[in-house]
């Protein structure tokens, strides 16, 4: 029954997807492809509530091998929910033209290489899935912009940083293949050097494709150059399937690793959250501070997966399934209210034909469907009550505080660290979607056409209220995924569902008694407040007339703050100044904060690696001379290997 | 539900409604005295809510209805909070729970409405307070938590009627972890106050405003609300610090008897704290907080080795 409609759903976006090739069934193709990725949705959380195991288990050999378990089965949920909005998006979004076409079509390719991922059971399947994963998004863009400079050097970069990387990934797979753990049929001894090489590379290979900090510099070149829906598809779903591969190869696979390492996890996790929210911040484009803000989003998530690492090697495998819980909750989460805003940011664009942040503005009054939709997702991701986003970083505070608890003090003071990273990412998230919200959403708009703005037609405003919607739904009753959740960690059992979220041993989350207590007060206090009498008035600015020329921008809002942190960021601001005769004529000022780990860690790298490769170059002569003597060289050095014992 | 729990439940909520104006009020009383003035009545705050609840509103050009909601929204959201905080170690659930870490939820609400209504009104000298409110929030935040982390290990729990009561005594005073959390928790209530030497409440000069900032453009019913809510802050923090921070005793009565006193203590300490400190300057005052941080770090470190 599963398998059937998970094969159906697949065929029904492979289908779709040939359909949108031909410029007559191009959004009757779209339509198909997002009925199909809602069937996938379906299929998967059935899975998952289910936590049965359909089609193949999982094996070290090499033969395709295809099933799905919870742990798939929520992702499969999760790439459907976003997937079938996105696509439904597109329909109207995306134009028929040769280009949009092929958009469409790949967008299915792109889903289906996901769907594979999840779906592997066996190393071969899974990698090549995996490559498929990060290749086809990188023709996506090109497509889509038509193979421009931009398009070229990002996508350069995209696949240069996730392949090299990403070998991590080739080497965690196979090294868990040859020792035969893949679906844990051999456990991987603790503390072994094998165990810690499996460790390393996966969370070298792993987190660079999620996007983590340091390794996370294709991501905001990547995401934002993409098509809407594609970025929603990419930030949404694509870097949570690297999570995805994480908790299997972390924590299912490699047996229960060292303190150690989960602390490494937890610095990694504390350093992608307070990175990501810090250089969103001080972004000036929407997209762009939206991909920002998902490396902050999987700094949380890891931050999960660290504490999880930490409190099974304490022993405490209760708490160690509900950091994990915690973290998979914040994935399904964070995938939703990022393809909200990242499809909000479409909508804009649509609308406006620009998403410099500095020159929108007053839109909310202008396009109220997506505009209120936007400003629910928000406030999500502002980890806002009674919204998702603050239950899964309240349950993610939760398995942090409960680090130090177990007397050691190493990773209790690692806990305490990250406890209060996360508790400033969450302050400093407010503080950049407060931001975006005010610049985009409020005030008065700061160009003509944003102020001749309208909402886009009905699909696209139907995808956006969806996914608000299921923000405030996850935010009313997130106990509903939190129970199947816990059951998904090795060696723990499901607990009672309920619709908040009560963790046995402490403090719980009301989340209907917060919902029904803010709305309910919030309407007293409105009702109190009675019929009201307003005199208008200009907006107070000292007596001086109120002009456009006064309007705040994104950096000066963010000033304080730049300000404070300074000594970290190294921000690079210039004045100069015209004087003629004595008297100041123009002033001109222009600042930026530069990305450290760019600057400082890749920069250099970047032009070794050139000058490396210029050396290397010599090698490669074109005459077919040099080429045979390269071959008798090696052939002599083999030779000489094998004699000496060395290999063979 | 036993007859003490009511009682306190009651304290609770007619406390943080009705009383928590008091506290700003007697602060402000303290520190005239100290300084030579008259000064107020601790009424004071009483009286502009009369004043300000019959008065008519403001809408500034171009305000929205995010500028009207958010008043009534920081209102709902520090309402919530007087149900979060419990005033003894056993309250009735009133629908929100009690969990510690709930309270910065709702804090964080209240920010995010009231900067929202000063982007939708474009007033500069709100946004300056705003931008300025949510800078240190970032430090008070991480801070916060921390120092609810040392209470919270203690008791082991984050329901906080659990923290009550598992720092009620003068057993776990043996330990330096909880003088640290509290050292870090004073300066954290010092700083979501918006008292001095953080942030100034006397001043009237946009260009010093921190946490009045944003509160510019308000008048009548809106501005009642939001003083209200200033007020309900200083109520939520300096329960906080009393019934958690502050030597306590077992039991519900005593807790309910020495809770008034204790009260009275932290405003008088406020307001001396107020008379002997100038302002700081405000991109200093991230170190103040730091400092505060790095106590409680010393605070959890203290509890892990008291544990060890």
């Amino acid at each position: 029954m599963i398998g059937l409609l998970l094969g159906a759903g697949s065929s029904a976006i492979a289908l779709g997807g040939a359909l949108s090739v031909s410029r007559r069934t191009f959004s009757a193709g779209l339509w198909l492809q997002a009925t199909g990725a809602a069937g996938v949705s379906i299929a998967g959380f059935w899975v998952l509530g289910s936590q049965a195991v359909f089609g193949d288990p999982f094996t070290s050999s090499f033969v395709p091998r295809l099933g799905v378990d919870g742990l798939s089965g929520l992702f499969l949920g999760v790439l459907g929910l976003i997937a079938a909005p996105a696509l439904v998006f597109s329909v109207r979004y995306l134009r028929p033209s040769p280009n949009g076409r092929a958009v469409a079509a790949l967008t299915a390719l792109f889903v289906l290489a996901l769907v594979l991922v999840l779906c592997a059971r066996d190393p071969l399947t899974f990698l090549s899935g995996w490559e498929s994963m990060t290749l086809v998004p990188a023709v996506l863009i090109l497509v889509s912009r038509g193979a421009d400079r931009r398009a070229r050097k990002t996508v350069f970069t995209y696949l240069a940083v996730t392949h090299l990387g990403g070998a991590g990934t080739w080497v965690a797979i196979l090294l868990l293949a040859h020792a035969g753990a893949i679906g844990g049929h051999t456990t991987i001894a603790s503390g072994s050097g094998l165990q810690t090489a499996i460790a390393l590379s996966a969370l070298v290979g792993m987190g660079t494709k999620a996007g983590v900090m340091p390794l996370h510099v294709w991501l905001p070149r990547a995401h934002p150059i993409a098509p809407a829906p594609v970025s929603a598809l990419m930030s949404g779903v694509m870097i949570k399937v690297a999570i995805y591969a994480m908790v299997r190869a972390l924590i299912e696979w490699d047996g229960v690793l060292p303190v150690w390492f989960g602390v490494l996890v937890l610095a990694v996790g504390a350093l992608s959250a307070l990175g990501g929210v810090v250089y969103a911040l001080f972004e000036h484009d929407l997209k762009r501070l939206l991909a920002l803000h998902s490396i902050e989003n999987i700094g949380i998530i890891v931050l999960g997966i660290g504490a999880s690492v930490v409190l099974r090697a304490r022993g405490a495998d209760t708490w160690a399934a509900f950091a994990l819980a915690a973290a998979l909750l914040h994935c399904v989460n964070h995938a939703i209210f990022k393809a909200l805003l990242f499809l909000g940011a479409g909508a804009f664009e649509r609308a406006v034909g620009s998403l410099e942040i500095d020159r929108l503005g007053g839109l909310l009054r202008r396009m109220p469907w997506s505009g209120g939709a936007f400003l629910v997702g928000a406030m999500a991701i502002a980890g806002l009550p009674p919204l998702n986003g603050f239950a899964s970083e309240w349950l993610t505070l939760q398995a942090l505080i409960h680090v130090p608890r177990y007397g050691h003090i190493g990773d209790g003071i690692a806990g305490a660290f990250a406890l209060a990273a996360l508790a400033a990412t969450a302050a400093l998230a407010v503080f950049c979607f407060v931001k975006v919200v005010g610049l985009v959403l409020l005030g008065a708009p700061r160009t003509s056409a944003v102020a001749g703005a309208e909402d886009p037609p009905l699909p696209l405003r139907a995808a956006l209220v969806v996914l608000a919607l299921a923000c405030v739904a996850l935010g009313f009753a997130p106990g509903v995924l939190f129970g199947p959740l816990v059951g998904l960690a090795p060696g723990s059992s499901r607990i009672a569902t309920h619709l908040g979220l009560h963790v046995p041993g402490t403090g719980s989350l009301p989340t209907v008694g917060i919902a029904v207590a803010l709305v309910g007060l919030a309407a007293a206090f409105a009702l109190l407040r009675g019929n009201r009498r307003a005199a208008p008035a200009p907006t107070w600015a000292s007596g001086q007339l109120v002009e456009p020329a006064l309007n705040w921008t994104s950096a000066g809002f963010t000033k304080s703050l730049r300000l404070v942190l300074e000594f970290v960021l190294r921000p690079e601001r210039e004045i100069s100044s015209k004087t003629e005769g004595g008297v100041l004529q123009e002033v001109a000022y222009s600042g930026s904060v530069p990305h450290l780990v760019e600057d400082r860690l890749y920069r250099p790298v970047e032009r070794w690696g050139f000058r490396a490769a210029l050396h290397a170059r010599r090698l490669q002569s074109g005459s077919i001379g040099t080429y045979v003597v390269y071959l008798i060289g090696l052939v002599i050095v083999l030779l000489l290997a094998v004699r000496l014992g060395v290999i063979g | 539900m036993s007859g003490a729990s009511a009682v306190s439940g009651v304290v609770q909520v007619v406390g943080g409604v009705a009383l928590a104006p008091l506290l700003p009020g007697l602060i402000q009383h303290w520190k005239a005295r100290l300084q030579g003035r008259r000064g107020p009545t601790p009424l004071q705050p009483y009286r502009d809510l009369r004043r300000l609840w019959g008065k008519s509103m403001v809408d500034p050009e171009g305000a929205g209805p995010v500028y009207r909601l958010a008043p009534v929204v920081v209102a709902a959201a520090l309402a919530g909070g007087v149900l979060v905080v419990p005033v003894a170690q056993a309250v009735p659930n009133l629908g929100l729970g009690h969990d510690a870490l709930v309270l910065l939820g709702l804090l964080a609400l209240a920010r995010f409405a009231i900067t929202c209504a000063s982007w939708d009104v474009s007033n500069g000298f709100s946004l300056m307070g705003a931008s300025r409110d949510l800078m240190l929030s970032v430090f008070v935040e991480a801070t916060f938590v921390l120092a609810l982390a040392v209470a919270v290990l203690i008791a082991d729990t984050t329901d906080l009627r659990g923290v009550v009561a598992g720092t009620a005594g003068a057993g776990v005073w043996g330990s330096p972890a909880l003088a640290l959390g509290a050292l870090a928790f004073a300066i954290v209530a010092i700083a979501e106050t918006g008292r001095q030497p953080v942030d100034n409440p006397d001043t009237h000069l946009e260009l010093t405003m921190i946490h009045e900032g944003p509160l510019l453009e308000y008048a009548g019913r809106d501005l009642a609300y939001l003083q209200w809510a200033a007020a309900a802050r200083h109520w939520l923090v300096l329960v906080l610090a009393a019934q958690v921070f502050v030597p306590h005793p077992h039991g519900v009565w005593p807790q309910l008897a020495v809770l008034p006193l204790a009260l009275i203590a932290l405003c008088t300490a406020l307001a001396i704290v107020e008379t002997l400190l100038a302002k700081m300057r405000m991109l200093l005052v991230p170190r103040l907080l730091a400092v505060g941080l790095a106590a409680a770090l010393f605070g959890i470190a203290a509890w892990i080795a008291g544990v060890a």
